[in-house]
């Protein structure tokens, strides 16, 4: 156990390389740039959630002085659909909208100004329909968004037929109903950037996207041009967290670049990001969990239902993991999990940081809660004593790499002062805390396309060249590379060149998803560096007449060991003598899956603890997490400050998700439509104290390498919060975020029966 | 990026980052764009556009405001300093802090995060950890959850602390 600051890492402690620009206000987003003869396009979205569209007039838009070209569904010359798993979402309308967020036409003017006030030149005839505001409804309406019915997607795993007759038998059951809330992203850059048309007929796409490969595969299919006549630059990114994997403005201002043949930018406005964006699903579990004289899991019911909204986008693959994470790092012998996706009229959910975990996650730790509390055994002892063990195989069955991280983040949580020093009691507030664990897993899963690449290579400029398709988008992907980068070949950051986030110079290394980057990354240096040592070494051994075995890479070039170690030749010139010849090197490979067939199930795994302390303040319920500290079991640690960092901020992203995060949506409108009615935490909001530790060690045979740490700090916040607040009030939280009149309604309670 | 036609104008001389400007644009033009779109500042950046996360965030005669809220005609005879003067010739020792300590991570709220720490330690260059969550509350960032941001502040403290003793 090891706690992650600057002074336990010292020199692995980095700067990040782009964070000098950041301070300094120089990098350029994709949304900062422009261009001459640059347009603005905005995108006129639908006025009701659902409804037919009779017709589109643009004809006094078209004649508005300063407004260079209108598009509608007739302008989409190839497939007038996107989505990342099925493409089921309109690019533009032809005749009917199935969300307040759905496009119908698109404008490109010479001002912002102009292309609004041509937005409101343009006329539908809109006939609306039924508004389908709840998965409820959906399920039994005869209305149907969607020629195949308002049934997205089914999941489900059993692992017996006597589940329910096991269940029956237990001597402690608890059945509880949990509801989340439709989490905003709230990336700080909303969507946006701009589409170049170049004069070789092809289109630079300078957008947002965690799949710059992807992006343009989509792109391809709705303009109907190759996808070698489209470049996307993806990187830097404000933010993202799962919310721009999906395709946002690309097509529209593709479609108003090809058609004016001048630059367009798009970048919406926060009220239009909330509108058309995508939010964390909003899911429904009902969970029945039986335990017996021992206090062993016997059963576990759960049946979740998840309000996908208007399309799919990657709701099926979101269902499957939440099916797959409701019975977290436990072994329990009777499992029957159902789970439906559902479509309705509301904003579109999609990916998220933690992509369903933490929805069954908050419900399943619950339920451990409940069920310690019944058996009146500490919680902590509850779970240890069912907790899975190393070789035990996966939530699915399934065989995963042996990982006994569940058990390393139980005994790390547990030394926690925030569990184990008494509690400071304070007149008008009472305190409580809780704990809370997960196991979460990394990649897309069995049975999807997961391919990555890398490559290594010696530049002209006698630059060491690596090159990925992934996308930085605030997470620190830059830094880890340089680091893996230089720990792999000796070299200094100086000698080094990082290519990402531009589908012209990277191979397609898949999306920067699913915790999926810095293993992948690891593994295609891992993969590369010793051809590309050899090469080198070679090459510098016989051009320098030198023994190899004497050779190796350091800082500026290669050099030769010896009472005093030297500098042979500099990467540069050896560049130069090698000219035409320069070493370059590429790999291609897939990531670790099981060998079961189980769809969607993961191979590899990291695995979290959180313990929180809550102080909730007696007049108003409000609920304030005072400390909080995290475990996590993830492999060896390649960024100190990035992992933690990825910790930290996923925390406070989970305090959110707990505490005041909501889209409100009423009859498939939003309340929250900004950041003054949507509340992220600020910095009062946070904290005072939040420790981080880790367990770096992998079991013996591991050689998978550092798992990804972008989704695991935000998962067990809920549930350890709400633990918290149970033990502080006595209120068992059943639907986030938390309400303060809840809350005050236990405090009540309380104190009627203090009385 | 080219403006609509519109007929009333105004003259505007004011100072931007040591130098004196003068622009004739709309009185109700937001200073957000004037610096992004008029001046090519892309530093200051734009997020919510109704002064709650403080990503636009200047200095206006040396005070911090959101810069989607200042309409041109208030910038009339003013100073004003952006994310693009503060490490005119150095970095700011809390630009230094937020590197070495992991105040940032995509870095949109950063330029001005910097702006309101700046304003504050101008002020005070020693603020209790309560007058800077205070004076940040008004500025947003989803990726840090803060306490690299916090640790930032914490090390400021610590550098001017050692300048103080060895002066």
């Amino acid at each position: 156990m090891k706690e992650l600051n600057k002074n336990e890492y010292k020199s692995k402690w980095r700067i990040r390389p782009d964070g000098h620009d950041k301070v300094t206000g120089s990098l350029k987003y994709l949304t900062d740039y422009c261009f001459p003869n640059m347009l603005v396009g905005k995108v006129l979205r639908s006025s009701f959630p659902h409804a037919k569209i009779n017709s589109i007039n643009t004809t006094e838009a078209e004649q508005l002085e300063g407004v260079e070209a209108i598009i509608t569904y007739k302008d989409v010359p190839g497939m007038n659909r996107f989505g990342l798993i099925f493409p089921d979402q309109p690019v533009l309308c032809e005749d009917t909208v199935r969300y307040v967020g759905d496009a119908v036409a698109a404008v490109a003017a010479i001002s912002e100004e102009i292309a609004m006030k041509a937005l409101s030149l343009i006329f539908v005839e809109y006939e609306p329909l039924e508004v389908i505001d709840s998965p409820d409804k959906a399920l039994s309406s005869q209305m149907k968004l969607h020629p195949a019915g308002n049934v997205l997607h089914r999941a489900g795993y059993k692992n017996s037929e006597y589940v329910l007759d096991e269940l029956k038998k237990c001597p402690y059951i608890v059945e509880e109903t949990y509801e989340t809330p439709r989490q905003m992203h709230a990336y700080m850059e909303t969507e946006g950037g701009v589409v170049v048309p170049e004069n070789d007929g092809k289109l630079t796409v300078y957008a947002a996207t965690q799949h710059g490969f992807k992006d343009r595969m989509q792109l391809a299919r709705i303009l109907s041009i190759p996808e070698s006549n489209i470049r996307v630059i993806s990187s830097p990114i404000g933010g993202s967290f799962g919310g721009k994997d999906e395709l946002n403005i690309q097509p529209y201002a593709a479609l108003l670049a090809i058609k004016t043949k001048k630059p367009v930018k798009l970048h919406n406005k926060r009220t239009e990001s909330v509108r058309a964006g995508i939010k964390r699903h909003p899911m429904k579990m009902t969970m029945t969990t039986g335990a017996n004289e021992e206090g062993k899991l016997v059963g576990h019911i759960v049946r979740i239902v998840a309000d996908t909204g208007a399309y799919a986008t990657l709701g099926p693959a979101v269902l499957d993991f939440a099916v797959e994470h409701s019975t977290g790092p436990y072994i329990i012998p009777y499992v029957d999990i159902e789970g439906v996706s559902v479509f309705t009229n509301n904003g579109v959910s999609g990916e998220y940081r933690g992509f369903g975990g933490n929805q069954v996650t908050f419900a399943l730790e619950s339920q451990m809660d409940r069920l310690a509390e019944l058996l009146q055994i500490n919680p902590l002892v509850f779970r240890e004593q069912n907790l899975r063990k190393a070789d035990d195989p996966g939530p699915l069955g399934q065989r995963i790499v042996k990982n006994d991280g569940a058990r390393s983040v139980l005994t790390m949580i547990k030394k926690s002062p925030i569990l184990t020093q008494p509690l400071k009691t304070e007149p008008l507030n009472v305190k409580g805390r809780g704990v809370a664990i997960t196991m979460h897993g990394g990649g897309l899963g069995f049975g999807r396309p997961d391919p990555s690449g890398a490559r290594l290579s010696l530049t002209k400029d006698g630059e060491i060249e690596i090159a990925f398709g992934f996308e930085e988008f605030g997470q620190g992907l830059l830094g880890s590379i340089e680091i893996m980068m230089m720990e792999a070949l000796g070299c200094r950051k100086e000698d080094l060149k990082i290519v990402i986030g531009d589908t012209d110079l990277v191979p397609s290394s898949g999306s920067s998803t699913a915790s999926r980057s810095t293993n992948m990354i690891w593994n295609g240096i891992q993969k590369l560096k010793e051809p590309f040592l050899n090469k080198i070494l070679d090459e510098a051994a016989s051009y320098t007449d030198t023994t190899r075995d004497l050779l190796y890479l350091g800082g500026k070039g290669i050099w030769r060991k010896g009472k005093i170690d030297q500098l042979i030749i500099s990467y540069y010139d050896l560049a130069n003598y090698l000219s035409d010849k320069l070493p370059i090197f590429h790999t291609q490979f897939h990531f670790p899956t099981t060998p079961d067939a189980v769809i969607g199930g993961h191979y590899l795994y990291s695995f979290a603890a959180v313990a929180a302390e809550v102080e909730i303040d007696q007049l108003t319920g409000r609920v304030k997490v005072t400390k909080m500290d995290h475990c996590v079991a993830a492999g060896p640690v390649v960024n100190p400050l990035g992992y933690l960092g990825q910790i930290e901020g996923g925390a406070v992203m989970g305090l959110g998700f707990t505490i005041n995060e909501d889209s409100v949506m009423e009859n498939g409108r939003y309340h929250t439509q900004n950041l003054d009615s949507y509340l992220i935490p600020t910095i009062k909001d946070i904290p005072k104290e939040m420790k981080v530790f880790v367990d770096e060690s992998l079991m013996e045979g591991d050689v998978f390498g550092p798992r990804g740490v972008g989704e695991i700090g935000t998962v067990a916040i809920a549930p350890a919060v709400t633990a918290a607040i149970h033990d502080a009030c006595g209120l068992w939280v059943k639907n986030l975020p938390v309400s303060s009149e809840e809350v005050l309604d236990a405090l009540t309670i309380n104190a009627f029966v203090e009385k | 990026m080219k403006k609509a036609k519109v007929e009333n104008k105004i003259d505007l001389t004011f100072e931007l980052n040591g130098q004196p400007y003068h622009l004739t644009v709309p009185p109700t033009y937001r200073l957000v764009d004037i610096l992004r779109t008029d001046l090519q500042l892309t530093g200051t950046k734009i997020s919510c556009e109704i002064g709650r996360c403080g990503a636009c965030s200047v200095l206006l005669n040396g005070k911090v405001v959101n810069s989607c809220l200042v309409m041109a005609y208030q910038i009339q005879l003013s100073t004003i300093e952006t994310i693009e003067h503060v490490s005119h010739q150095s970095l700011h020792p809390i630009q230094q802090a937020f590197l070495e300590e992991g105040g940032l991570q995509c870095g949109y709220c950063t330029p001005g995060m910097i702006i309101a720490l700046k304003d504050l330690l101008e002020q005070n260059q020693q603020p209790t950890d309560e007058e800077v969550f205070e004076h940040l509350s008004g500025n947003l960032c989803r990726c840090t959850g803060y306490t690299g941001i916090i640790r930032a502040v914490q090390r400021y403290r610590e550098v001017v602390n050692k300048k103080e003793e060895i002066q």
